[in-house]
């Protein structure tokens, strides 16, 4: 019981770096990036790229995937959305935009990387903590073991990407609440017609909202490796549905809800897969349509989505 | 006269809560047949809320809603459509993709009224026979208002409620509509309108209510109101004040 | 001559008798039946999206819950292939009465949920622990009612029933009704209409249409798996072929099935990345480009497109 209540947190903080960058999306956008999980599973290629290539801790992954995917999501912006929000129905038009941009990533990632199964040691992340180490208090060299909690031994992988999960949810909390742009990122958020009346720069706050939203996106994807075993390029689409789960849990346009919404959502998948594990596959989908039914504005929101 | 056995419409200590705010707190009123009655008051004084909940789109908290004999308090918009109550909107939302002759017929098939306008007198009563054929996303915001009333007419109500129909109207349209709602009261049927433009009201009312935080405050002719103390504290006053 | 007449004499006519007679003249009849059930579910989408404006992102649920609802039928009941047909078609149904309650959520929220709801079924079917009803993931062999000629049939038959629906929808109060309440539910129900019966009525419709088509699926190949009946492929295609035409339109499902799943056939099997590339790149310059589909080409001009 506390290795599955451990575990759920763990994993639940990892699902909120997941699901967070899909809400900041849609909560600034109304756009449902279905291409969301293409950019986890991309994230999780430049992981194995920096670990292949390179032969160094995939954690410097991080800071590559996050910049990478800031720009590339920046550029997206420009190229895609304008042109969509000129349209009829844009919240719509969205959903089979960004499936035709996954159907796009997976078919380019496949024409180079092939379908097979792909995974990083786990002992190599983190590597650069245990060098430091050695190098400055001695020490066996080494990947790091098993890290105790309540007397119970977690995989070192999902610690780190717990403990990366909290620094981007308080760097995404310090961004709204403490920048300018973040504070209009909000405004925007409200109420995106009085927004654009009273003279703030909509696109220029969406498109940064938009590059920072694939840009956590990557980060997440490059702990995917570790948490989820292997990745192939046909990961993004139940990465997709996941993340939906997750957000909509913690309420859709409420980034920090969504936070919530992932240490939920992992709690529950670690109790199910510790105890109706035949069932564990159903979860994401059953809570995903429970909740938007019973709770239809998530946990934390208050924002009515009934016609 | 006495309301009790003429009138078609009862309103009974209507309330409506959103949250902690009471939009509409204790409301009576009652209309009858021919009669045009107007609803005014300041910005967020229920009037409205009064309509939305007459036309069913919000259940009532309390109170009563009866319309010709029978209870219609938190009855869906479709069934009292077909009892004969019908309304336009503040801001109307026509369907935009389908044409203006369409958007008439859904209410003529839908309405549920026998004898109803056809849609060529509706077109060329209401200004819209040159536009007929266009979807209604053409057509400017006084062409979808009169489009809004030609829908809420050929089901064929016997209590029309109109939400500032005549806002953004020029002199002459203002004019003619009024001539317009005067001829619908003469047919027999009972109009609430809910209008700023106070010179309107006097044109075509026969009674207003005034209403202030969801109570009446007053009813009488407009030309009365606008000598009740009461009525230009809270209403008038507040405009003349500054 | 009236409107419906002529739709049904110049458009759902011609279609049934080229299909009727095309097995004899083409030898490829998997690709023709294909062709016919892409038919079915993208009409079955204009239904519910064009007609009504949820987009069912888990619109291959129907198909997967026909196809096994005819499964069951025939491994346990040993009914005839008809009838099983039927019974995919009711079960469809039961899944979408079961799901009404999604009606209420709009736009994005509709299509994500019922696209975890078709997940959801998937899961359900393919779970091991019921194996002894559905074969669980191990999938179904039907060997005893294989024959696809037949299957080929019924599969026009109800080709021609949903072009005839979506005629009817075109030409009908009901269908004015239903786009009505599409576009705007609060004006609808002030015009009298019931929205929630009419927008339950449409669900369930294309639910049926769906179910039909995957108990045909089923017969006609007789073995599958829970991931082939229940691939998101279909769901996806299904909505691409409709948009591509364009939609609340009887011919536009019909010319975007037969040019985009003709291109998909020409550019072929053999090396699937670079058809997903192309087809990804063909729905993004779709949205960008014509988001109302290829008849807005001839409305913009003017022409009344059916």
């Amino acid at each position: 019981m506390t290795y599955a209540l451990v575990a759920g947190v763990l994993f639940g903080l990892y699902f909120s770096l997941v699901g967070i960058g899909l809400n900041l999306v849609f909560g600034v956008m109304r756009i449902v990036n279905l291409a969301h999980g293409d950019i986890l599973m991309l994230g999780a290629f430049i992981a194995l790229g920096v670990v292949g290539i390179a032969g160094i801790d995939p954690l410097f992954a991080v800071p590559l995937a996050f910049v990478v995917f800031v720009l590339a999501g920046v550029l997206l912006y420009w190229v895609l959305v304008p042109r969509l929000q000129g349209s009829a129905n844009p919240e719509m038009l969205s959903i089979i935009l960004f499936f035709g941009l996954s159907q796009v990533i997976e078919a380019v990632t496949t024409i180079f990387a092939g379908t097979s199964e792909r995974s990083i040691q786990s002992r190599l992340l983190g590597t650069v903590f245990t060098t430091i180490k050695v190098k400055w208090f001695g020490g066996k060299a080494g990947g790091a073991g098993p890290i105790q909690i309540f007397g119970q031994g977690f995989p070192a992988p999902w610690v780190i990407a717990a403990i990366t999960s909290l620094i981007a949810i308080a760097l995404v909390y310090l961004y709204l609440y403490h920048t300018r742009l973040g504070t209009l990122t909000r405004a925007v958020m409200s109420r995106r017609d009085e927004a654009l009346a009273t003279g703030i720069d909509v696109d220029r706050v969406s498109a940064a909202a938009f590059g920072i939203g694939l840009g956590i996106a990557a980060v997440a994807g490059v702990f995917a490796p570790f948490m989820f075993g292997s990745v192939t390029p046909a990961f993004g689409a139940d990465a997709t549905v996941t993340s939906f789960a997750i957000v909509v849990l913690g309420s859709l346009g409420n980034p920090l809800g969504t936070a919530l919404g992932g240490v939920v959502y992992g709690l529950c998948y670690m109790l199910v897969q510790t105890y109706l594990s035949s069932w564990a596959d159903l979860l994401p989908y059953v809570l995903l349509i429970v909740i938007l039914l019973l709770r239809p504005s998530g946990l934390l929101g208050r924002r009515v989505r009934v016609a | 006269m006495s309301p009790e056995k003429t009138s078609i419409l009862d309103v009974s200590k209507l309330v409506k809560r959103f949250g902690g705010f009471h939009a509409l707190d204790g409301l009576s009123f009652h209309v009858v047949p021919g009669e045009i009655l107007g609803l005014v008051g300041p910005n967020g004084s229920g009037k409205t809320t009064a309509i939305n909940v007459i036309s069913g789109l919000y259940a009532p908290d309390g109170g009563e809603v009866v319309f010709d004999g029978a209870s219609a308090g938190g009855v869906a918009s479709h069934k009292l459509v077909h009892r004969g109550i019908n309304r336009t909107f503040q801001v109307p939302k026509p369907f935009l993709s389908l044409t203006v002759r369409e958007n008439i017929q859904v209410a003529l098939a839908y309405g549920g009224a026998t004898g109803a306008p056809s849609i060529a007198e509706l077109l060329e009563e209401y200004r819209l026979k040159e536009v007929a054929d266009r979807p209604a996303a053409d057509l400017n915001s006084a062409q979808q208002k009169m489009l809004d009333l030609t829908r809420a007419l050929a089901t064929r109500p016997r209590l029309l409620l109109l939400d500032e129909l005549a806002a953004g109207l020029n002199p002459a349209e203002l004019d003619w509509i009024a001539g317009r709602i005067k001829a619908l009261a003469a047919t027999g049927m009972a109009i609430i309108v809910v209008e700023h433009l106070m010179g309107f009201i006097e044109q075509i009312t026969d009674r207003v209510i005034v209403l202030n935080a969801g109570k009446e405050i007053f009813e009488g002719t407009l030309a009365t109101a606008v000598r009740e103390p009461q009525v230009i504290e809270v209403f008038l006053g507040g405009e003349h004040a500054h | 001559m009236h409107n419906a007449s002529k739709h049904l004499l110049f458009i759902l006519a011609p279609l049934v008798v080229v299909f009727a007679l095309l097995p004899g003249v083409y030898q490829n009849h998997l690709l023709l039946f294909n062709f016919v059930i892409f038919l079915i579910l993208a009409q079955g989408v204009n239904i519910i999206y064009g007609f009504t404006g949820y987009l069912p992102f888990g619109y291959v649920g129907f198909f997967g819950a026909g196809a096994y609802g005819f499964a069951i039928m025939v491994m346990h009941l040993h009914t005839p292939a008809p009838f099983a047909v039927l019974v995919g078609g009711g079960v469809a149904i039961l899944l979408g009465l079961l799901l009404t309650p999604l009606l209420r959520l709009s736009g994005a929220y509709f299509a994500i949920a019922n696209l975890a709801a078709s997940l959801a079924v998937l899961h359900f079917v393919a779970n091991p622990a019921l194996e002894g009803i559905t074969k669980g993931p191990y999938g179904v062999s039907l060997t005893g009612t294989f024959n696809p000629t037949h299957a080929y049939y019924a599969a026009v038959v109800v080709m021609a029933l949903t072009v005839g629906a979506v005629v009817y929808l075109k030409n009908s109060p009901f269908g004015l009704a239903l786009q009505a309440v599409r576009e705007d539910a609060v004006s609808a129900s002030m015009a009298g209409v019931n929205i929630i019966k009419m927008r339950v009525i449409a669900w369930l419709a294309s639910a049926l249409v769906a179910g039909l088509a995957g108990g045909i699926y089923a017969w006609y190949v007789s073995v599958f798996y829970p991931d082939n009946v229940f691939s998101g492929e279909f769901s996806i295609f299904a909505i691409v072929f409709a948009l591509f035409g364009g939609v609340a339109t009887i011919t536009g499902p019909i010319v975007g099935v037969l040019i985009l799943y003709g291109i998909y056939n020409l550019i072929g099997f053999t090396t699937p990345q670079y058809f997903q590339l192309i087809y990804g790149l063909l729905i993004m310059g779709l949205v960008l480009f014509l988001p109302a589909g290829l008849v807005s080409l001839a409305t913009r001009r003017g022409w009344h497109v059916p």
